[in-house]
């Protein structure tokens, strides 16, 4: 390694700091023109009064104020705590879901590699796409859910309106989003618990620690970075969540469902008011920003197991 | 304490608190967590209106410190 | 689980334990798969058993779901009906119970070629792009690599809808909006964030003792990288193409802002598929099946890469 190049090398080929530099080029070039540009573009418009549907009105700056706005807006703050409903059942009903398979998978039971793989499937189809196809299973008088949901708890399906009613609706997102992504839990969950090494519990066994303790003081502490992980993520998504919900309520019945995108995505498209919509997508960009910081440092923290 | 029977370069002079990445990275993640909170608390408007304050605050105190050695 | 005393209770599970888990467990998948096959059955049903209730489960199958979904039809008199020819396939016969005649195909395929040119056309620049960064930042001393690593993947964590607004302007100054050209950049710039990450951790593994070899073959660093990394990386390559296919063809969100004709794909497009007096079920659940097939076997492919993708490459085994 520390012998110098050999001449050839250097004659025939490019040095090796440019070959690293014209290999990263190209995707940083990608990002700088499709990522960070519009967001440079859009921080400049959060501080403007300009309106997308008014191409040539004169732009004024208006300071802070869409700022201002957004942030003393009732019904934004409203948006945001329908968000923070749907973030938190999502993730505390996941995670418990996700662990709970996780830990009987990890029995390794008969067959147990082809059921997991079942159970994955849902995650890698198309939100938009499914959560178009659930309304027909929520539709109260001829959705299987509404039949399944009046065969078990005897209420009439005509009033099994998840979609309609407004203390069902949030809940109906709750679960579609929880049919799909406890898979994701339960896969991230699932190499916790396999990266726990056996002789740990092999030590427990000799020190006679019961299942129970040996399940709170091993496996859960062991895996908890793991899970960290996996909330994290999840956190980060949902506070996006727009396809899904789009698609299955449209932040319906009146705004019950109307999580922080579709208020900026009416903002923006509908009212057109791109610089305020600009400047409550920079607070939310913020935010994610500020969960992905922490979310690298626990994917350090997985990856050096 | 047994410090000295400790090598010099293991107590080596300690970097000052506030320039250490382990602990600073640590507030900077707590006040991001509690920017998250007030966005998203039902109890006061006030609290949501500052919340992209600290937020920000968290967010560029997480990206310098994360620059300090451990 | 049983008891503490046998000595390898939780090393290795009791038969009994092991029971209770599997079947707790194919009781949970087999109820996650139910909206599956339901969409499976809903697009062999006929529009009226569709709406029935109950929901039925014997039925007779029938391909009028899959021929709504590729025709656009217009309603006409019996006798009309009549007069016309022997029905030349299925699809018109099925048409003509329902007391109408095929007027033209529908968009259905148009979109599909759509989601497929889209998708692959992203999905092979991002894997391209993303393998020369990859072998980049693995290989070679790129100052500030961590920061901009970091930056690369928070690209991906932004929320679509706040990066839709400056895209939307800067496209319609560009006049790239509504073109595939357009979608594919945009697809392609999220999904490389993803190829880079995941390629670095494959290319991580591959030694470099391999490469310094051939170079004191007198290979030169590029030819080195063509013959010797990229063939030990093409599982990873695999692996990662299939990622980066699946969120394009999954994405919904730029795609319902940013087209609306010509280069919509097929996931906005799904939803807005309308019979006579509301939603056609069976056309949809028609469209749907179609739409998922592909992504269902690749997840069967994909299921020993499946972690690793979602967490970024962090998680390997």
């Amino acid at each position: 390694m520390a012998t110098p190049a050999p001449i050839a090398r250097r004659v025939r080929g490019l040095s090796d700091r440019a070959i690293a530099w014209a290999f990263i080029a190209p995707a940083i070039t990608l990002l700088l023109a499709i990522n960070i540009f519009p967001l440079l573009w859009a921080i400049y418009l959060s501080f403007t009064n300009y309106r997308a549907n008014r191409p040539n009105a004169v732009v004024e700056g208006v300071g802070l104020r869409n700022y201002q706005r957004v942030l003393t807006d009732p019904d934004i703050w409203q948006a945001m705590q329908t968000t923070a409903h749907f973030v938190f059942w999502t993730i505390v009903l996941q995670t418990v879901i996700g662990f709970a398979l996780a830990y009987l998978i990890d029995r390794k039971f008969r067959g147990h590699a082809f059921w997991t793989t079942i159970i994955l499937i849902p995650m890698m189809l198309s939100p938009a796409v499914v959560g178009n196809f659930w309304r027909f299973l929520y539709e109260p008088q001829i959705g299987l859910f509404a039949y399944a949901a009046s065969m078990v708890t005897g209420i009439p399906t005509s009033e099994i309106r998840m979609l309609g009613d407004v203390s069902l609706a949030p809940w109906a997102i709750i679960i579609v989003d929880t049919w799909m992504w406890t898979p994701y839990v339960m896969l991230i969950c699932l190499a916790g618990l396999r990266s726990i090494p056996d002789y740990i519990y092999e030590a427990a066994e000799v020190d006679r620690a019961s299942s129970w303790r040996q399940f709170w003081s091993i496996t859960v502490p062991m895996a908890l970075p793991f899970i960290m992980l996996a909330v994290l993520f999840r956190g980060i998504e949902n506070f996006k969540m727009f396809d899904m919900v789009t698609l299955l309520t449209g932040g319906g019945p009146g705004s019950v469902t109307e999580v922080a995108s579709i208020t900026l995505k009416r903002a923006a498209f509908e009212s057109w008011a791109t610089g305020r919509a600009s400047a409550f997508a920079i607070i939310l960009f913020v935010a994610v920003f500020g969960l992905a910081n922490i979310y690298v440092k626990a994917l350090n923290k997985v990856k050096q197991r | 304490m047994t410090d000295l029977t400790r090598t010099p370069t293991k107590t080596s002079p300690k970097r000052p608190f506030f320039f250490r990445r382990g602990p600073m990275e640590n507030i900077a993640t707590v006040l991001i967590a509690t920017g998250f909170l007030m966005l998203f608390q039902p109890f006061a408007l006030v609290l949501y209106t500052y919340s992209l304050v600290t937020l920000l605050a968290g967010t560029v105190m997480f990206i310098i410190v994360s620059k300090f050695p451990e | 689980m049983s008891s503490a005393n046998t000595a390898h209770s939780v090393v290795a599970p009791s038969d009994t334990s092991k029971r209770v888990a599997g079947t707790i467990v194919i009781v949970y998948a087999l109820i996650t798969l139910i909206p599956l096959v339901w969409i499976f059955l809903t697009s062999i049903k006929s529009p009226p058993d569709s709406i029935s209730y109950p929901p039925k489960i014997v039925f007779t199958p029938t391909l009028e779901g899959y021929c709504n979904l590729f025709t656009t039809r217009t309603r006409q008199t019996p006798d009309y009906i009549a007069a016309l020819p022997e029905p030349t396939s299925t699809c018109d016969e099925v048409t003509r119970k329902r007391n109408m005649v095929i007027a033209g195909p529908s968009n259905f395929l148009p979109r599909f070629v759509n989601s497929l040119v889209i998708a692959f056309g992203s999905t092979f620049l991002a894997v391209f792009l993303g393998t020369l960064a990859a072998y980049g930042f693995s290989r070679f001393k790129v100052p500030l690599a961590d920061d901009l690593l970091f930056f690369i993947l928070s690209t991906r964590m932004m929320p679509p809808i706040a990066v839709a607004i400056p895209i939307y302007l800067m496209y319609r100054e560009l006049g790239l909006s509504d073109t595939a050209l357009g979608m594919i950049l945009l697809y392609t710039a999220v999904n490389v964030s993803l190829a880079v990450w995941l390629l670095k951790g494959f290319i991580d593994e591959i030694p470099r003792e391999y490469e310094e070899a051939a170079m004191i073959d007198g290979y030169t660093r590029l030819q080195a990288f063509r013959k010797v990394v990229l063939p030990q990386a093409t599982t990873g390559i695999a692996a990662t193409a299939i990622f980066c296919l699946i969120f394009a063809w999954n994405e919904y969100a730029f795609a319902a802002l940013l087209t609306s004709g010509q280069a919509q794909t097929a996931p906005p497009f799904i939803p807005t598929i309308i019979g006579e007096g509301g939603q056609d079920w069976p056309a949809v659940a028609a469209g749907t099946t179609i739409f998922l097939v592909p992504i269902l076997v690749f997840t069967i492919l994909l299921r020993k890469q499946l972690l690793r993708g979602i967490t970024f490459g962090a998680v390997r085994k």
